[in-house]
């Protein structure tokens, strides 16, 4: 069978079916990366924070889980939610069956978790990229510090932190390949169970592929225009 | 062997499931898992070599004057860096032996292996951020310093070999690192075909004892302590190659 | 007598723009030559064409009575045709950079003796030597085994001057060495360049410091867009300027 009958549209190809799961794959890692900005506010916050305590929480969260492997992350999250969903549902309410919890929440979960230790570092060396004297000038002039925050520094550090955070998105799409472990139709899910029923592996992957490098291409065009509508006024090296 | 007794009688001190997790069953399969940190390391170590003298040669043709090789060298590197490691370990291992041509070639050794298709997509893979990461090294150098060495006589292999590829080293030394890192964790990856590294064999284990939790934490405290020790030898490195940046004696 | 530095007509463009018309001048040994003059003059273009770091359009550039062989590259732009000519002229025109440009890898006496051991294969053990001597000369060898990075930029500029020192040239270049020094330090580098002028050295010197063109020059010379508008001794030029412009120049430049 050649390529294109066997992506074809419709009944008779997987065309449509891996479009769909491109889909799935903006849509987990559109959610994902919210999640991990989410985090990344309150992970800065932490690692800037004057208490060790709570900046060793913040430490402790972006080392551990850029430490160790993604697909590690994403299974024990998978398997760690659910049990201890089960666990509190036989400890409080007695509930002994097997729970599972929605595979799209875990997989967003899991990929959040990951993109906000990436995010947070992007903001943390973004904050710490704007020059004090912005902040000074804003103070000389009886700004106060809400004022300061929201008119100074988040428009500055929004700037700083694009391009890390285009990285970061660019990660996040990627690592959603990964939460095919847990059953999740996304690309390489549909294409593992396309090459498994047809035996036209390449076909599925090669497929598999072209979509991520769309889906990574046409990010790469829009972060450069939002840089640029970012960097208005200001002259770049 | 004695010491091996001595560290499973330790191990049955250790809570089983009263609480949360099974520490007995965790510290019993530690040795096991440990068994897979050979192959990690030797994954981590050749990948790491090949792909660094690829990145060189991607890197030089990069910043040649032929619009062909510069085509190439980009091509390759928008490939790799925009499709997930995934996608490329199924295509070289499940996609390559779908054609005949490939099972009768002299190669066919080679791509039946998991070992090795692993190798050359993890090769491929750092081959191509590895390759920017020089490029972006090269370019860092000061014009400046390039220049007073050119009005001083220095031109060719001794510029790039004197001032050059030291400045561009030492800037690049850093995001290496990092990406030393990206390659230990990418290895993890190749469990899905079969390789049993730290995660292949955690897998395996599960799989019979079905304790998943308990045994993927402690395969993520191996990997933790395997990047807590390259994270040490790259701060070392730094320290040793970049003097001037710290304070004077 | 063959002089030191012998340039022919030189013409220097960059796409459309000629910044270099018709420039010729003639220095003999010994000769310290200022070239003062307005931004975009055309001063240091002049002064990088010496060296080849720019390629001159057309016109004739000898050192010690040879002349730099120049032709064209794959673009029809001009390129000197003998690399291993240049390489070999470059060390007999050392250059001191307005921005330094000390290797930041290398301590302050490794950048003096890189050049003397890899360019002009010297024996380690006596390029130390002469190095220690130039830092001492400069004033600086207290610093021998400091990194740049940790030295004021006036200290950087004399470690610049030892290394040009170091390679023994015939010609010592100087492109506005002091224009990125703060006014405090800038004294420190013009007191090493005039005890360089009093030995006898050939220099030719880019600067906007009048006061030591009038005191340190044999000769100095007025460029105004790519022209030379007016040469002559220090006496001439600052006590009776002939063109309206150098008076002009001279006016907006006085000196605190």
């Amino acid at each position: 069978m050649d390529f294109l009958s066997l992506m074809a549209f419709g009944d008779s190809g997987w065309g449509d079916e891996m479009l769909k799961g491109a889909l799935m794959t903006v849509l987990v890692s559109i959610s994902a990366m919210a999640i991990g900005l989410f985090v990344a506010v309150f992970g800065t916050m932490a690692k800037m924070s004057n208490s060790s305590f709570v900046r060793g929480i913040g430490n402790t969260y972006t080392t551990i889980v850029r430490g160790v492997p993604e697909l590690l992350v994403i299974y024990l999250l998978y398997f760690g939610l659910n049990n201890a969903v089960m666990g509190i549902a036989k400890g409080v309410f007695g509930y002994d069956q097997y729970i599972e919890l929605p595979v799209f929440l875990v997989a967003a979960l899991a990929v959040g978790l990951i993109s906000g230790a990436y995010s947070t570092e992007v903001i943390r060396g973004a904050f710490l990229s704007v020059p004090k004297g912005q902040v000074e000038a804003a103070k000389s002039v009886g700004m106060n510090k809400f004022l300061i925050f929201h008119r100074v520094l988040v428009p500055q550090v929004l700037r700083y932190a694009l391009p890390g955070l285009g990285n970061v998105w660019q990660l996040t799409l990627k690592d959603t390949a990964l939460v095919m472990v847990t059953g999740l139709v996304e690309i390489m899910r549909q294409s593992y169970v396309g090459s498994g029923s047809t035996h036209e592996p390449f076909v599925f992957y090669i497929t598999a592929a072209l979509l991520y490098l769309v889906l990574t291409s046409v990010s790469s065009k829009a972060l450069n225009g939002a840089e640029n509508w970012a960097n208005k006024g200001v002259r770049r090296a | 062997m004695a010491i091996s007794d001595y560290y499973f009688q330790m191990c049955d001190a250790l809570p089983g499931r009263e609480g949360l997790l099974n520490f007995n069953l965790m510290c019993d399969n530690l040795p096991v898992l440990l068994k897979g940190v050979p192959l990690t390391l030797e994954l981590v170590f050749i990948s790491l070599s090949l792909g660094l003298c690829l990145a060189l040669g991607i890197a030089l043709m990069r910043i040649s004057d032929s619009r062909a090789l510069n085509m190439i060298a980009r091509s390759y590197v928008f490939y790799f860096r925009g499709t997930p490691l995934l996608v490329q370990i199924f295509l070289i291992y499940y996609g390559l032996a779908q054609f005949e041509a490939v099972r009768e070639s002299f190669l066919w050794p080679f791509f039946r292996e998991a070992y090795w298709c692993g190798i050359l997509a993890l090769m491929l893979n750092t081959g191509a951020y590895t390759s920017e990461i020089i490029r972006g090294g090269l370019q860092s150098v000061p014009y400046g310093q390039i220049e007073s060495a050119r009005a001083m006589g220095m031109s060719g292999v001794l510029l790039y070999r004197r001032i050059i590829f030291p400045i561009a080293f030492r800037q690049a030394l850093p995001a290496y690192g990092n990406e030393m890192i990206l390659m230990v964790k990418g290895t993890s990856l190749v469990s899905t075909v079969t390789l049993m590294e730290v995660t292949g064999i955690a897998r395996y284990i599960i799989a019979k004892y079905w304790t998943p939790v308990e045994i993927f934490l402690i395969a993520g405290v191996i990997y933790l302590v395997i990047n807590f020790l390259v994270t040490q030898l790259v701060k070392h490195l730094e320290h040793r190659f970049t003097p001037y940046l710290q304070h004077p004696k | 007598m063959i002089n030191a530095l012998e340039i022919k007509h030189l013409v220097k463009c960059f796409g459309d723009l000629e910044v270099i018309k018709d420039v010729s001048l003639t220095a003999d040994k010994g000769d310290v030559i200022c070239i003062i003059g307005s931004s975009g003059s055309g001063k240091s273009t002049l002064l990088r064409c010496i060296n080849l770091l720019e390629t001159p359009n057309s016109g004739e550039v000898w050192v010690n009575g040879e002349l730099i062989k120049m032709g064209l590259d794959k673009k029809n732009q001009p390129q000197p045709s003998d690399h291993l000519q240049v390489d070999r002229i470059r060390t007999k025109l050392a250059m001191v950079f307005q921005s330094f440009n000390l290797w930041s890898h290398m301590t302050v006496l490794q950048n003096v003796i890189e050049a003397p051991i890899h360019v002009q294969k010297i024996n380690k053990a006596q390029a130390t030597k002469q190095g220690l001597e130039l830092l001492t000369k400069v004033g600086i060898a207290e610093k021998a085994d400091q990194y740049p990075s940790n030295l004021s930029g006036g200290q950087q500029q004399r470690v610049a001057i030892a290394r040009a020192l170091a390679v023994n040239p015939d010609i010592l270049l100087f492109d506005e060495p002091t224009s990125s020094l703060d006014p405090e330090l800038v004294g420190e580098v013009l007191k090493v360049m005039k005890s360089l002028a009093e030995e006898g050295r050939t220099m030719i010197v880019v600067t906007h410091e009048m006061g030591f063109a009038r005191e340190v020059a044999s000769k100095v010379i007025f460029l105004h867009q790519g022209h030379i508008e007016e040469q002559g001794t220090p006496d001439e030029i600052f006590k009776s300027p002939k063109s309206k412009r150098l008076r002009q120049f001279l006016a907006s430049n006085l000196e605190g």
